[in-house]
C-alpha cells in the first residue's frame, strides 16, 4: 500500500468513527410520529368537544393517545439502543404529560376549566417541554416550536375566544403535524444516506 | 523523529471499529440494532462481537422480553480506553503523514 492510500485509509477510519458515534447518539429523531399522533389527537379532542359537547372528549382522547404511544413505542423499543439522552427525552415528555393531564383534569372536575386557561396551560407546558428538548438536542427547529407554543399561551391570556382558538389550532398544526412530518422525513433521509454510505459490513 | 504509534489490531478491523464507535455513544444496544446500523450479516457480526468480547472491550447480557430472547451489548471501561487510545494513535499517524 502506498503512503497516500494508507493515509486515505486512516482518514476513512476516522470518518467511520465519527459517523458511527453520531449514529449511536441519534435516537430521538425517530419520534416524529409521536408529534403527528398527538397533533391528530388534539384535533380529534377539539372536534369531539366542540361538536359533541362532551366533557369526556379531552380525557378520553388524551388517555387513548397515551396508550397508543406506549404500545407503538414498546413495539419499536427493541430496535433502539438505551441512551442517556433518550431517557432524558422520555422523562421530559412523561413529566409534561402527567403535569398537564393532572392540572387539566382537576380544572375540568372543579368546573374552572375554560378555553383561555386551557390554551395558556397547554401552550406553556408544551413550550417548556419543546424548549428543554431543543436545548439538549441543540435543535433550533424545535426551539422555534417552543416559541410558537409560548406565543399561543400568551395569546390565550389576552384575546377573544375566536383568536385564542385560531392561535391554538395553528400552533397544533405547525408544532405537531408539520414538525412531526419534518422529523419523520429527516429520519428517513438520514437512514437512506447511512445505509448507502456505511460500507462496514466486513471485518 | 518521534516513533509513530502502533494501531490496535483488535480495533483496526472496519466492522469492529464501527461496532465500538456505535457502542460508545449508547449505554447498551441490541444485536438487531447493531446489525441494522452496520449492514452486516448475522454470522459476521456475531464473530466480530465475540472478538471484541474476548478482548474485554464489550460485555454481553442476555434477557427475555415478552418471551423473546434479547442480546444486549455494552462497552466496557477497557473498550472506551482502547478506542480513545486508537483515535489518538490514528490522529498521530495522520499528523505524521500530513507533516511528511
Amino acid at each position: 500500500m502506498t503512503g497516500n492510500a494508507e493515509e486515505l485509509d486512516l482518514k476513512e477510519r476516522l470518518n467511520l468513527i465519527e459517523t458511527m458515534i453520531a449514529e449511536g447518539r441519534r435516537t430521538t429523531e425517530s419520534w416524529g410520529w409521536t408529534f403527528v399522533l398527538w397533533g391528530v389527537a388534539y384535533y380529534v379532542a377539539i372536534a369531539w368537544a366542540t361538536l359533541g359537547h362532551s366533557t369526556l372528549a379531552w380525557p378520553v382522547t388524551m388517555i387513548a393517545a397515551g396508550v397508543l404511544t406506549v404500545i407503538m413505542a414498546s413495539r419499536s423499543a427493541g430496535k433502539r439502543p438505551e441512551t442517556t439522552v433518550g431517557r432524558a427525552m422520555t422523562a421530559i415528555w412523561l413529566a409534561m404529560g402527567i403535569s398537564t393531564f393532572t392540572v387539566m383534569l382537576s380544572l375540568g372536575m372543579s368546573g374552572r376549566l375554560d378555553l383561555h386557561n386551557s390554551v395558556a396551560i397547554v401552550g406553556a407546558m408544551l413550550g417548556a417541554a419543546n424548549a428543554t428538548s431543543s436545548i439538549i438536542l441543540k435543535w433550533k427547529m424545535q426551539f422555534a416550536c417552543a416559541v410558537v407554543w409560548w406565543a399561543s399561551a400568551v395569546v390565550g391570556c389576552f384575546t377573544s375566544d375566536n383568536v385564542t382558538s385560531i392561535a391554538f389550532l395553528a400552533a397544533i398544526f405547525f408544532c405537531q403535524i408539520v414538525f412531526g412530518l419534518y422529523g419523520m422525513i429527516a429520519q428517513s433521509r438520514k437512514q437512506k444516506t447511512a445505509r448507502a454510505g456505511q460500507g462496514v459490513s466486513h471485518a | 523523529m518521534p516513533e509513530l504509534p502502533e494501531l490496535n489490531p483488535v480495533i483496526h478491523g472496519k466492522l469492529r471499529l464501527a461496532l465500538l464507535s456505535l457502542l460508545t455513544g449508547v449505554e447498551e444496544a441490541e444485536f438487531t440494532w447493531l446489525r441494522s446500523k452496520t449492514g452486516s450479516t448475522d454470522g459476521n457480526l456475531g464473530a466480530q462481537l465475540l472478538k471484541l468480547e474476548e478482548a474485554g472491550y464489550i460485555s454481553v447480557k442476555k434477557k427475555f422480553v415478552l418471551r423473546k430472547p434479547q442480546t444486549l451489548y455494552s462497552m466496557t471501561e477497557a473498550g472506551h480506553r482502547a478506542l480513545t487510545e486508537y483515535v489518538v494513535a490514528l490522529k498521530q499517524l495522520l499528523g505524521g503523514a500530513i507533516g511528511d
